[in-house]
């Protein structure tokens, strides 16, 4: 279902990026980059509204319903940062993680 | 003057998992203030003697145990009694020796490492769980029991469980009575 999944750090650069297949890279690299401007935008939009989970998804920048892979995405990255050694900043290194994106990715195929 | 016979009230349940990242962050404290893995395991180990000797006394007001007649009694109440009160898990018991004097509680789960997926790098000897130890045998020797508390194996290091191993030496009461004489 999904053909690359990124986590962005609040500085804009990546804590943890991937992508099958693997050619086409840096295409998905510059798509994270514009996608970020759409963030930025979908917050500045919501002005000073409480943010809740729901609101935390910003309703997806394509109409489809990917809220249950956002969700599992969000609890493992909620996993990482509850591990006493990762630092927040750092590159996300988990194998825990790293088998959830698989998962993920895997259905692609 | 009666004093009621009622055991102390019912403890308020905390969130468990503020339990387990504080006791992740008092580890990763230590791993940035001592560099060598030793010295965390040795103040890890000093901060639970001094949980321990305290912990006992809620311990024994809450619990209403009867007075023990054998180590294994004791290792018994620790196991059942002691570590579901305060860690909501129960470890099995096995003995060592043929004297009874060495045993060990076998965790399969450890909550305390729950999001701890692995040691880091260059922390292979850190014994993350060291504080048990440390109040194991804090409690026992309030209760002029010594002990060496100590971890045998352990799920971060690779093991399939966490197993700690209680050596129980030479009761602190007798040593007092040779001197005497």
């Amino acid at each position: 279902m999904a053909v690359c999944v990124a986590v962005i750090a609040k500085e804009n650069y990546p804590l943890y990026i991937r992508s099958i297949p693997t050619e086409n890279e840096l295409k998905f690299h510059y798509m994270v980059h514009t996608s970020l401007d759409v963030v930025d935008e979908k917050i500045s939009a919501m002005g000073k509204a409480l943010v809740d989970q729901r609101e935390l998804y910003l309703g997806l920048l394509y109409p489809t319903e990917d809220y249950k892979m956002f969700r599992k995405l969000h609890n493992s990255y909620t996993d990482v940062m509850c591990n006493p050694f990762y630092n927040p900043g750092d590159r996300i290194h988990s194998r825990a993680f790293d088998s959830m994106v698989t998962s993920m990715m895997i259905q692609v195929c | 003057m009666s004093r009621p016979a009622h055991r102390r009230p019912e403890y308020h349940k905390i969130n468990k998992d503020l339990f387990v990242l504080t006791y992740g962050a008092l580890v990763a404290q230590l791993c940035k203030d001592y560099e060598k893995d030793e010295d965390v395991n040795k103040y890890l180990d000093k901060m639970g003697y001094g949980i321990g000797t305290r912990l006992v006394e809620d311990f024994l007001a809450r619990s209403c145990v009867r007075r023990c007649h054998s180590y294994s009694e004791i290792i018994d109440i620790i196991a059942q009694v002691a570590f579901k009160m305060y860690l909501g898990i129960t470890p099995s018991v096995t003995c060592n020796n043929s004297s009874r004097t060495e045993f060990s509680l076998i965790l399969d789960k450890n909550p305390l490492v729950e999001f701890v997926e692995e040691l880091p790098a260059g922390r292979s000897s850190l014994c993350y769980c060291n504080l048990l130890c440390g109040i194991i045998r804090g409690a026992l020797e309030m209760v002029h029991l010594a002990a060496d508390v100590t971890f045998l194996q352990d799920t971060l290091k690779g093991d399939r469980v966490t197993e700690i191993g209680i050596t129980f030496l030479k009761k602190l009461d007798e040593k007092k009575y040779r001197r005497k004489k």
